[in-house]
């Protein structure tokens, strides 16, 4: 390589760094505010100088020991085992459902399939009091169950992507097991299933993280009910018009550290994620 | 011929070429669509004349048990000894009816009214004050006899597969050839009817969370549901197409609101779509780059704004942006004049725009880079040998690999930005309003106007249509995109 | 007197339902009833329905509590009115819309009696629809004044708006309201003369774009063009209050807020006068109250009553004031020397003088309302004030 190109090269990289640094401090000027925000000494939403003139850590300690208004660390766990019930029961559905359109062959399959694909389009809350009185009919009034199930089923309408991931498997495994006298039962928990963790996983991770980011639904099915709230709920009760001035660099720390554990999972499954979202193709 | 005159465009043809390309389907699709639509319920019809014909062929031909089991369901089942079977039938027709005198009928004889009776008031004659007589709920009426309905069509298929399961145990008697045992049976469900399995759970969920709300969500748009008649202290009734006929032209402002706010829905989707695309995609290659260090901790850079959920991340950065915001402090310290980033319209709609790119072109950078690495190196390879330059590369082997990988994710991607309830609700909340818009602002999307006009002004039925007419739209995109992408056609090389 | 004829009331109810039981032994009636409040209004609702509990030995109450505050709950009341508490808090302005859909119980008998003597007559106004009476007060300080800094403005000064903004901007500082809200800049269109009404099809009227309207709207385009006008949330209110802002419009829930800032220096009063085609003219506003409704799908209407009219007497009005520092609706309590102390109620019940009911305003107002708002605060002259308030009125009257 002769030193021109070498220069011109050097060159070029160099104003990547320079676009990238920039790019990246752009990107990380909100969270860094608002990680100095939840830090912040002085109450209120707004100051009249760029950064906060005290720091302190109570807004984190508060959190946790002043619990008689907004009760983060019971709305924390109600979250938690929220997602954790959405995530079990979300993969489950979206694995059959994918798997039964992908693998199996039957009469409507494909009718049921667009039908699936036309009802995902339906702006949710137009259905949102609907879905509430039946979830109240059959006896889930103010329950988390009905957040697992309402959860779940937005999640199992994205079945394609999965589907997408199913139908790359080579069906010729399949046949070899079933000349062996495998049922398809024993061949989608056996075979199918475990070629397809990236999938799993990253079904896994978006309706984990639903409950976390929803404010919506949940608050309309948790109406008055104040012990059962999610985070993402009570957190907005905090910017209301009486508590935003009290509360706001409380919400600040509250949603930093809703924020860790979420930046954690991200970055050790991204990749299992952009397979997922490309629905396998990505394996060239 | 089409892949020659591809080598002769430049990149920027090329792409709005490959675009145009995609469009060309759109009208044909719609068209196949209806036809396919006209074939389904052409379909449905025959279907039920033959099943009809049949089942009198079957009441006809069946013995006396089998001919009682059109009322009684499983009787035949029980007398052949299929006692299980036979027992879920019957255990099936009782709390059907049950569920129908006890719940369902209630609310259906008043489908046609949606109730009648309005509230009455008298004096307590022990207390002296005034108590109420409630009038009919309508929602409710509307919403359960819906339900009814759904449940008395799942109640039909169960009756009609109990004609069958009688008639073939009827005739097995008769040919003396043994039944499978019920256990036998259950095991087919493990296998040959696997999918009944699998299907069953998602498909009562999918008819109690999304089909039954649905159906009464457009229901509402032929009534009127609205401020003035809310239950419970007041009836609504069917009033047929005039919400339709408000939002196309005899409510001028509805009308304009609506198409207003539909141009804007359009533009935004557009650009929201593809400038996250191309530069996300531009971020990836300056990522990838050969020679750049650090990979991984460049994206993880863009990624930690993915896991700070929206609600705050957006929250605050309408705060940063606000008129007194932090930015506009900086503007002022510098000696700059203050900028109404959000609360001047045509400020807040490109704001809205750009602040999405901060939101966007991470996933997209996360997404593309990925497939980056995948692209088979062979094709470079080839490329290289050809003596084509960098550029030339990447418009006639990265980008139509990765177009041609990432198509669903865009179908997915312009839908869902335009619903993008989210950004727009907690970044502007559709605000600056106008005074030109029925109850809706400059930078309103579709979703989040209907938001507030269910919320806040509980017109149930102008929302209803606007939630079909957006419905229409991106249900018919996004099928007919995707029955002619990529992933639909490969479903076929692969099996 | 009052209790003792609830107490006979109650017993008279448990005495028909035994002989319509036909029960020989009567057990204690248990009554369920589910009552909402704000989030902070919690520990102090919980106080007094233990009193009400021992004040009404008689029957067996489980009452349970349920977080809905004050603005949010008309929407939560619709969204499932079976669901909802059978006593409730809620904004005034929401009257209209919760018995337009049949939420409220109307009061009647020996409640409305004692209601209607008991509370300021702004007040059961605010709680009255077409002569019947809807809910008991609570509060009255639901509305808005000026809170403002001793120490940059003169009383001189105070009595105009002009005056405050040239003292504030004397003192490098800014004058704060929030014109983008329909809540607020109706304060200008009615102190101007404009009116807000109802018409015999049950539409809204308003004559905010006749020629007075116009001169309104010329005199809000001066004041949120003015170099010392500040607009924003009560976010930046409080945040800016003493330090860059030396006044500011809002209300009694940013009290405590104001206090804190401005310290020595805290100061509230009624609005001031603005100028109006030469002439200076009072701002008038909103009044504001909190009442306490029972839900008309109750099952125990009486006792539901019956607690909404403990949680609104005189006693806990008093209570109410004094932890959390509310203006009370109740004439006697509101003429205590503590309630006549606080700068805030003081200027609230100043301001009163000026208030208008807002009762005859429907839902379709705030939107475009707020939207001329908008337009003055982003200085968008594109169109004459004129067309932009033909405009709003458009919408507004539909």
């Amino acid at each position: 390589m002769s030193t021109t190109t070498l220069r011109s090269r050097r060159i070029s990289n160099g104003i990547i760094y320079t676009i990238l640094s920039v790019m990246s401090v752009i990107w990380l000027i909100p969270i860094v505010w608002l990680v100095i925000r939840s830090f912040q000494k002085e109450k209120g939403a707004w100051i009249t100088t760029v950064l906060p003139q005290g720091y302190t850590f109570d807004n984190y300690i508060r959190l946790f020991t002043e619990t008689d208004q907004f009760n983060y660390p019971l709305w924390f766990v109600n979250t938690l085992v929220v997602a954790i019930f959405t995530c079990i029961f979300a993969t489950m559905l979206v694995l059959m459902i994918s798997y039964t359109f992908s693998r199996l062959r039957f009469k409507s399959r494909k009718m049921f399939m667009n039908i699936g694909l036309i009802l995902n389009m339906f702006p949710g809350f137009m259905t949102m009091i609907a879905v509430y009185h039946i979830l109240k009919a059959i006896g889930l009034y103010q329950s988390h169950i009905s957040l697992v199930l309402v959860y779940s089923s937005g999640a199992s309408l994205s079945y394609f992507i999965a589907k997408g991931f199913f139908d790359t498997i080579p069906k010729a495994m399949d046949e070899a097991a079933t000349i062996d006298g495998a049922t398809r039962n024993q061949i989608f928990w056996r075979i199918t299933l475990p070629l397809t963790k990236p999938i799993v996983i990253y079904t896994a991770l978006t309706s984990f993280l639903a409950p976390w980011m929803d404010f919506i639904f949940a608050s309309v099915i948790m109406k008055d009910n104040y012990n059962k709230y999610t985070l993402a709920v009570g957190l907005f009760r905090m910017l209301e018009r009486e508590n935003i001035y009290e509360y706001f660099t409380r919400f600040c720390a509250g949603a930093v550290i809703v924020s860790i554990p979420i930046t954690i999972l991200f970055i050790f499954f991204q990749k299992y994620y952009v397979e997922g979202v490309t629905g396998g193709s990505t394996k060239g | 011929m089409k892949q020659h005159n591809r080598n002769l465009m430049n990149p920027f043809q090329l792409f709005w070429y490959n675009i145009a390309e995609k469009m060309k389907h759109i009208p044909s699709g719609l068209v196949s669509l209806l036809i396919r639509l006209g074939k389904f319920f052409i379909r449905v019809v025959r279907g039920a004349a033959r099943a009809f014909a049949r089942g009198t062929e079957i009441f006809a031909n069946g013995d006396v048990f089998t001919k009682l089991s059109f009322i009684i369901m499983g009787l035949a089942l029980i007398i052949r000894k299929q006692i299980v079977k036979g027992l879920l039938f019957f255990a099936t027709q009782v709390l059907f009816i049950l569920f129908f005198v006890q719940f369902g009928w209630n609310y259906l004889k008043d489908l046609g009214t949606l109730g009648v009776n309005a509230e009455t008031e008298f004096i307590d004659p022990v207390t002296g004050i005034i108590m109420y007589n409630p009038a009919d709920n309508s929602m409710l009426i509307l919403l359960y006899s819906v339900f009814t309905l759904v449940v008395m069509l799942a109640f039909i298929v169960i009756w009609v597969q109990n004609v069958k399961a009688c008639w073939k145990a009827d005739r097995a008697h008769k040919e003396g050839i043994p039944l499978n045992p019920f256990k036998q049976e259950m095991h087919s469900l493990l296998d040959e009817r696997y999918h009944t399995t699998l299907l069953i759970a998602p498909t009562i969920m999918a008819f109690a969370f999304v089909v039954i709300p649905l159906l009464f969500m457009i229901l509402i748009a032929f009534t009127n549901y609205d401020m003035n008649h809310q239950p419970p202290g007041n009836l609504f009734t069917w009033v047929g197409l005039q919400n339709f006929k408000d939002i196309f032209g005899e409510s001028a402002t509805k009308s304009k609101t609506f198409f207003y706010l539909f141009r804007w829905d359009v533009i935004w989707a557009i650009s929201a779509t593809f400038l996250n695309y191309i530069l996300g995609l531009v971020l990836a290659l300056m990522i990838n780059k050969k020679g750049i260090k650090g990979k991984k901790v460049w994206r993880t850079m863009f990624v930690i704004t993915i896991a700070v959920p929206q609600f705050v991340s957006l929250l605050l950065m309408s705060r940063l942006f606000g008129d007194s915001g932090p930015v506009n402090l900086i503007l002022q310290n510098l000696g700059f004049a203050p900028v109404p980033f959000l609360t001047n319209g045509t400020t807040a709609r490109i704001m809205v725009i750009i602040i999405n790119l901060w939101v966007g072109i991470p996933y997209t950078m996360l997404i593309t880079s990925v497939i980056l690495m995948n692209i088979p190196a062979e094709l470079y390879e080839s490329a290289r040998i050809d003596g084509a330059g960098t550029l030339r590369t990447f418009f006639k082997i990265t980008m139509p690999y990765m177009l041609f990988v990432t198509t669903p994710y865009l179908i997915t991607q312009f839908v869902g930005n335009f619903n993008n309830f989210n950004v727009i609700y907690l970044l502007t909340q559709g605000d600056p309003k106008s005074v030109w818009l029925y109850q809706a602002g400059e930078t309103d999307l579709l979703v989040t106007w209907l938001y507030k006009l269910t919320v806040t002004y509980q017109d149930y039925n102008l929302a209803s249509v606007i939630g079909i007419l957006v419905f229409i739209v991106s249900a018919s995109m996004s099928l007919i995109v995707y029955n002619y992408s990529a992933s639909a056609k490969r479903e076929e090389e692969f099996q | 007197m009052k209790k003792i004829i609830v107490m006979m009331l109650i017993a008279l109810v448990g005495f028909g339902m035994l002989f319509a039981g036909g029960q020989a032994e009567a057990p204690v009636e248990t009554v369920k009833l589910k009552v909402w409040g704000s989030q902070e209004d919690q520990a102090l609702l919980k106080e007094m329905v233990e009193e009400f509990k021992a004040a009404n030995t008689g029957k067996v109450y489980e009452i349970e509590f349920g977080v809905v505050g004050e603005p949010d709950a008309k929407s939560r009341y619709l969204e499932d009115p079976e669901a909802a508490a059978d006593v409730f808090a809620f904004a005034n302005d929401q009257l209209k819309d919760l018995v337009g859909a049949g939420a409220l119980y109307e009061l009647s008998g020996i409640y409305k009696e004692n209601a209607m003597k008991d509370n300021g007559e702004g007040s059961i106004g605010s709680a009255t629809l077409n002569g019947k009476l809807y809910a008991f007060p609570m509060t009255a300080d639901n509305g808005y004044f000026l809170y403002y800094d001793k120490s940059v403005i003169d009383a001189e000064s105070l009595k105009t708006l002009d005056g405050i903004l040239a003292a504030a901007q004397k003192a490098g500082k800014k004058v704060f309201m929030d014109v983008s809200n329909g809540w607020y800049i109706a304060s200008f269109f009615l102190g101007g003369g404009g009116t807000l009404g109802i018409d015999a099809n049950g539409k809204q009227v308003t004559d905010f774009n006749n020629a007075n309207g116009v001169a309104v709207g010329e005199a809000i385009k001066a004041f949120a063009a003015h170099p010392a006008f500040l607009t924003g949330d009560d976010a930046v209110l409080t945040g800016g209050m003493g330090t860059v802002i030396a006044a500011g419009v809002s209300g009694t829930w940013n009290a405590k807020a104001m206090k804190e800032k401005l310290g020595a220096n805290y100061a509230a009063s009624k609005l001031p006068t603005f100028t109006l085609a030469g002439k200076q003219v009072q701002m008038s506003s909103f009044a504001g109250y909190k009442l306490v409704g029972v839900n008309k799908l109750t099952k125990y209407p009486v006792d539901a009553l019956s607690l909404a009219a403990w949680l609104t007497n005189e006693q806990n009005q008093l209570k109410r004031f004094q932890v959390r520092g509310l203006g009370p609706s109740n004439t006697n309590v509101a003429k205590s020397p503590d309630v006549l102390a606080a700068p805030e109620l003081a200027a609230l019940a100043q301001q009163s003088a000026y208030a208008v009911s807002q009762n005859d305003v429907l839902g379709n107002y705030w939107a475009p309302a707020e939207a001329f708002g908008a337009l003055m605060e982003a200085k968008d002259y594109s169109k004459s004030i004129k067309d932009q308030l033909d405009a709003m009125v458009a919408q507004i009257v539909q």
